[in-house]
């Protein structure tokens, strides 16, 4: 039986009265890559925090490769899941934030390091080699010994990818990788996500403003608005033939914006 | 460090004016300096019980399971809200009504160390809390314990935000060892009241007095300047 790499299955989002994921059903197959695009506020951040756990979920239940990532079976049932049995889930996934978020204290080299060394038991050795070889293919070879303050903002963004690559996940998430930079650097980081949705080698899931980049490297697109998933479809289907009305809207409205 | 040529520089030419001016000089300092050994002994445990506290009950007030926050906040109520000059009183002449006999040296360390512990502990807290939300995320996404969590990424970032408001309690805490005194103790200021009632020179005594401490603090500040420089020299740099 084939499975889903990401699964969905009912999942509530709610932050006190205001439910910003309303029983989603969503899923994702292995090697598919996936853009989410809508609102400001509809609820595609969600999405990806709730799947990397760093949000709870108030309801339904989210399978990663076939097995449940906030539950766990015990004798046949479903329970919530145990702090061990999230972490051991959790590792098949990699996310890389709007901000980066590197670690201020530790150079390029040293953030890729962090995760293989002491989440993963690698030798320093092994780890740096592994690194290095990352921190190559995202361009930034030469700066591994620099801190995250010494680098450009689309540099630091390809560091955090690379940081993110060296723990070996299974899914990418990537929320708007290219928002916090100066229009200039948005290229070379599209550039490696491009790579990696053409490697085929990850399940990704790519929150995006950047309709022609969405286009370009989606299996499939899907269009959130007030916490529903309205309307999804191959990027040409969906861009070329939408058949939502809030869709319609905020793609003429994107458009304009260019 | 210009500061500190500047200041060793006037601290000479006051020793070297008092050598000149007080004659007697001779006769009380040894007294003094011996009374400087005791402060240091006591300023130096008092302040590793200190930091062990702070580091401690902060993490427990920022981090901890329900428990640990309940007992760690406690501890800072107690002992922030209560005189520490009561409670050295406390563990020297109280505590051997329990059975509980402790050193003077023993009474003022463990009186200091709580004390100043309790107003470190939110020093760290704030700390641990100033730290970025998106970094503790981003060692989510990496899947890293909790432990390396806390030991890797937030404390090395926390202890740059700390270090200001930790040595200035330091600096307090060696003013607060004076506090000793009162339970026998032969620290700088004690030795400074039983030389003046033997030579009665109480101007330069208690010049002297003064320079001491004052020295002590400015080893402290200077410390605490270098070790937030170490700190934080990668974080704001931009080249
Ligand atoms: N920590 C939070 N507390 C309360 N409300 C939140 C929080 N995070 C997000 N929200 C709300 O949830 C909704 C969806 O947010 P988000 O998923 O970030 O939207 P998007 O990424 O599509 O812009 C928004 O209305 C937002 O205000
Ligand atoms: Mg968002």
């Amino acid at each position: 039986m084939t499975h889903p790499m990401i699964q969905f299955d009912k999942v509530l989002k709610a932050y006190g009265a205001l439910q910003v994921l309303k029983d989603l059903d969503f899923s994702v197959d292995k090697g598919e890559v996936v853009s989410i695009i809508g609102p400001s506020g509809s609820g595609k951040t969600t999405v990806l925090r709730v799947l990397m756990t760093l949000e709870g979920i108030q309801g339904g239940t989210m399978y990663v490769d076939g097995e449940p990532l906030n539950k766990m079976n015990v004798d046949g049932q479903l329970v919530d899941a145990s702090k061990a049995h999230i972490r051991r889930i959790r590792s098949k996934i990699g996310m890389v934030f709007q901000n980066f978020n590197l670690f201020p204290h530790m150079t390029a080299l040293e953030n890729c390091n962090e995760s293989p060394i002491f989440t993963q038991g690698k030798s320093k050795a092994e780890a740096t080699e592994e690194s290095m070889r990352l921190l190559d293919t995202v361009g930034l070879a030469d700066k591994a010994n620099h801190y995250p303050s010494q680098l450009s903002g689309g540099q630091q963004q390809r560091v955090a990818i690379a940081r993110t690559l060296a723990m070996h996940p299974e899914i990418l998430l990537f929320d708007e990788p290219t928002s916090a930079l100066d229009p200039e650097m948005v290229g070379e980081v599209l550039e490696v996500i491009r790579n990696l949705a053409e490697s085929g080698n990850y399940t990704m899931l790519l929150v995006t403003h950047q309709m022609g980049f969405a286009r370009e490297v989606s299996d499939r697109v899907c269009f959130f608005d007030g916490g529903f998933m309205v309307e999804q479809g191959q990027p040409n289907d969906l861009f070329g033939n939408p058949q939502n009305e809030r869709l319609k809207q905020f793609l003429s409205k994107v458009l304009e914006a260019g | 460090m210009n500061r500190v040529a500047i200041v060793s520089a006037l601290i000479a030419f006051l020793v070297g004016l008092s050598v000149a001016t007080f004659s007697e000089l001779r006769v009380f300092l040894p007294a003094i300096l011996k009374g400087a050994v005791v402060t240091v002994q006591v300023s130096i445990l008092s302040i590793a019980l200190f930091i062990f506290l702070s580091v401690l009950a902060g993490i427990g007030r920022a981090r901890g399971g329900r428990a640990i926050r309940w007992l760690s906040t406690i501890y800072v109520e107690v002992f922030r809200g209560t005189s520490l000059l009561v409670i050295l009183f406390w563990m020297f002449f109280v505590m051997p009504e329990f059975g509980v006999t402790l050193s003077p040296m023993f009474a003022g360390v463990a009186a200091i160390g709580l004390n100043f512990g309790a107003y470190g502990a939110e020093v760290v807290r704030g700390a641990i809390t100033a730290v970025p939300k998106g970094q503790t995320e981003a060692t989510i996404a990496l899947n890293m314990s909790p432990y390396r969590r806390m030991t890797r990424i937030v404390l090395p970032q926390a202890i740059a935000i700390m270090i200001p408001g930790m040595s200035n309690l330091t600096i307090e805490l060696i003013k607060a060892t004076a506090l000793v005194s009162a339970v026998t103790l032969v620290d700088i200021t004690y030795a400074a009241v039983q030389q003046n009632q033997l030579h009665y020179r109480t101007v330069e005594i208690f010049l002297i007095t003064m320079m001491l401490y004052y020295v002590l603090a400015q080893f402290v500040r200077f410390g605490g300047e270098a070790l937030e420089e170490y700190f934080t020299r990668h974080l704001n740099r931009r080249v």
